[in-house]
C-alpha cells in the first residue's frame, strides 16, 4: 500500500538507508527488523538475546535513535536510516572511539552484549557529548551484560567522550 | 507473527483500506507490547496495520485551553517537549520510569493506553493529569475522560478498528509527581505507582488528583482521596491521612510481581512521599 511497487500486501517494497547505502528490497511484510538485519541483509553483528526488549543485544540506530530490533517490524524502517554495529566506524575509517575504549578498558568478555552496548553508548554520546557517569548509567539501563559487571563498560564510555 | 502487515500513508488511506483487510486485525504502533505478546504466543491476529508513521498521530499541538499529544508521538519526543514539560509535570516525571531509553524511542502513549494494562506508567500519569482521549473510527469521532477507556485488565472501551488519535490535557498550571516502586530503580514493571497532580496556593492544596498503577484492575483514579485533599493545608498530617485513605481505595492482587497487602501498604507510603515532595 505504501509504495507503488507493492502488488499484494504480503510483499512490501522497503526503501531505506542501511549503513549509509540506499537500499530497496521486496520483503515479506511481516518480517521483523531483526530478521531483516540478520537473515535478509546478512549482518550478523546484531544479536538476538531475550527477544522481548529486556537485554538490548539487538540494539541498532534508526534515524540516530537506539531501538530494539527484536520488537520492531521491518516495515517500520520504511523511509528511515538504519545503522547497525557494522556501520559504526571511526571518522577516518577503522575503529570507532567507543570500540577502542571498550578494548582498552577490557569492557568485553563473551562479547554478546557488546554491539548493543556500543550502539546505546553511541546514541547517547551523539546526543550528549559531555554525558555524565549518571547519564551513561541511565542510558544503559536497557542493556544487560552478564560478564563484565558493568564497571569496565561505564569507564569505556566515559573515556570515549569527546573523541 | 501476523501473515501480513499493511502500512497506510495517512488516515484517509487507512479508513479506505479497512474493508479489504482480514477480519482478525490489530494496530501496530511502537510494537513494544504487541510484538512481545506475539513472541509469547498471546497475540495471533492475521493482519497488523502499521500506524507508527501516520502523520496525523505524530504531533504535539497547543490551543488556548489544552495540550494535544498525538497518540503516535514517541515517549522520548514527549520528554523533549517544552509544552509537555509545562502542562504535564506528572507525565514528565513518569517518563524516566517508563521502560528503558531505547524502548522510549519506540513506544507511544497510544499503544500504552490501547494495551489496557493497569501498570502502564504513561497512562497512570495521564489519568492524574485529567487527560481526555480522542478516538476516531472512520468519520466518527468521540472524546472520553481517559479513565473511562479502561474496563479491566487488558480490556478497553475501544471498538473494533477504533483508533486513538490523541490525548487532550487541559492547560492548568500545577505541580506533578510520579513515584514508582519496581523490582529495581529503573526499567522494571511496577509493583505500585502513584501519580499526583496538584494545584497549590501558598501552603494550601487547591486541587489534587491522585492516580495509581498496578493496584487495581485498571489505572485507578483515587476519587475519594483526591476530593478529600482539596482545600487542605499541605502538611505531614494531611499526607498521613491521605495515605491512610488511599489504602482503602485500591484493590491490589497478589501475582508474580508482588503481594496484595504489600502493594496496598506501599500505595500509602508512595502517596505520603509524593505529597511531601510537593512545593
Amino acid at each position: 500500500m505504501s509504495a507503488k511497487k507493492n502488488t499484494t500486501p504480503a510483499v512490501f517494497a522497503l526503501s531505506s538507508t542501511v549503513n549509509g547505502q540506499r537500499t530497496e528490497l521486496e520483503i515479506p511484510s511481516s518480517l521483523s527488523l531483526l530478521d531483516l538485519i540478520r537473515e535478509t541483509l546478512g549482518l550478523k553483528g546484531t544479536k538476538e538475546g531475550c527477544g522481548e526488549g529486556e537485554c538490548g543485544a539487538c540494539m541498532v540506530l534508526v534515524d540516530g535513535r537506539a531501538v530494539n530490533a527484536c520488537l520492531m517490524m521491518a516495515v517500520q524502517l520504511h523511509g528511515k536510516e538504519l545503522v547497525t554495529i557494522e556501520g559504526i566506524k571511526g571518522k577516518a575509517g577503522g575503529l570507532h572511539p567507543l570500540q577502542k575504549t571498550f578494548m582498552a578498558e577490557g569492557a568485553v568478555q563473551c562479547g554478546f552484549c557488546t554491539p548493543g552496548l556500543i550502539i546505546a553508548s553511541e546514541a547517547l554520546l551523539r546526543r550528549k557529548p559531555k554525558a555524565t557517569l549518571e547519564d551513561i548509567k541511565l542510558e544503559l539501563t536497557g542493556n544487560l551484560c552478564r560478564c563484565t559487571g558493568y564497571e569496565k563498560v561505564l569507564s569505556a564510555v566515559e573515556k570515549a567522550r569527546g573523541k | 507473527m501476523p501473515e501480513i502487515i499493511v502500512k497506510p500513508l495517512n488516515l484517509k488511506e487507512l479508513w479506505k483500506a479497512l474493508p479489504g483487510l482480514p477480519a482478525a486485525r490489530r494496530y501496530l504502533a511502537g510494537g513494544t507490547d504487541i510484538v512481545t505478546a506475539d513472541n509469547a504466543g498471546a497475540e495471533s491476529s492475521e493482519c497488523w496495520i502499521d500506524i507508527s508513521d501516520l502523520p496525523e498521530l505524530g504531533t504535539i499541538k497547543e490551543t488556548a485551553g489544552a495540550l494535544f499529544i498525538g497518540s503516535g508521538v514517541k515517549i522520548s519526543e514527549i520528554e523533549k517537549s517544552k509544552a509537555a514539560r509545562k502542562w504535564c509535570p506528572a507525565l514528565l516525571a513518569a517518563i524516566p520510569h517508563f521502560a528503558s531509553p531505547s524502548l522510549r524511542n519506540m513506544a507511544t502513549l497510544g499503544g500504552n493506553a490501547a494495551n489496557g494494562s493497569p501498570c502502564a506508567d504513561g497512562v497512570c500519569a495521564l489519568v492524574a493529569e485529567g487527560a481526555y482521549v480522542l478516538l476516531a473510527l472512520k468519520g466518527r469521532k468521540r472524546r472520553l475522560p481517559l479513565r473511562e477507556l479502561f474496563l479491566g485488565p487488558k480490556r478497553t472501551a475501544l471498538k473494533k478498528d477504533e483508533l486513538i488519535l490523541a490525548f487532550e490535557i487541559p492547560k492548568r498550571p500545577h505541580a506533578g509527581v510520579y513515584l514508582k516502586l519496581g523490582p529495581r530503580a529503573y526499567f522494571g514493571i511496577s509493583k505500585a505507582a502513584v501519580a499526583l497532580a496538584a494545584e497549590l496556593s501558598g501552603g494550601t492544596i487547591k486541587r489534587a488528583v491522585v492516580a495509581l498503577g498496578s493496584v487495581a484492575p485498571v489505572p485507578l483514579l483515587a476519587v475519594k482521596t483526591s476530593a478529600w485533599l482539596a482545600g487542605r493545608q499541605l502538611s505531614p498530617q494531611t499526607a498521613a491521612s491521605a495515605a491512610a485513605m488511599v489504602k482503602t481505595e485500591v484493590s491490589p492482587i497478589t501475582d508474580t510481581r508482588s503481594e496484595a497487602e504489600y502493594r496496598r501498604e506501599m500505595c500509602g507510603v508512595l502517596l505520603e512521599r509524593a505529597l511531601g515532595g510537593l512545593r
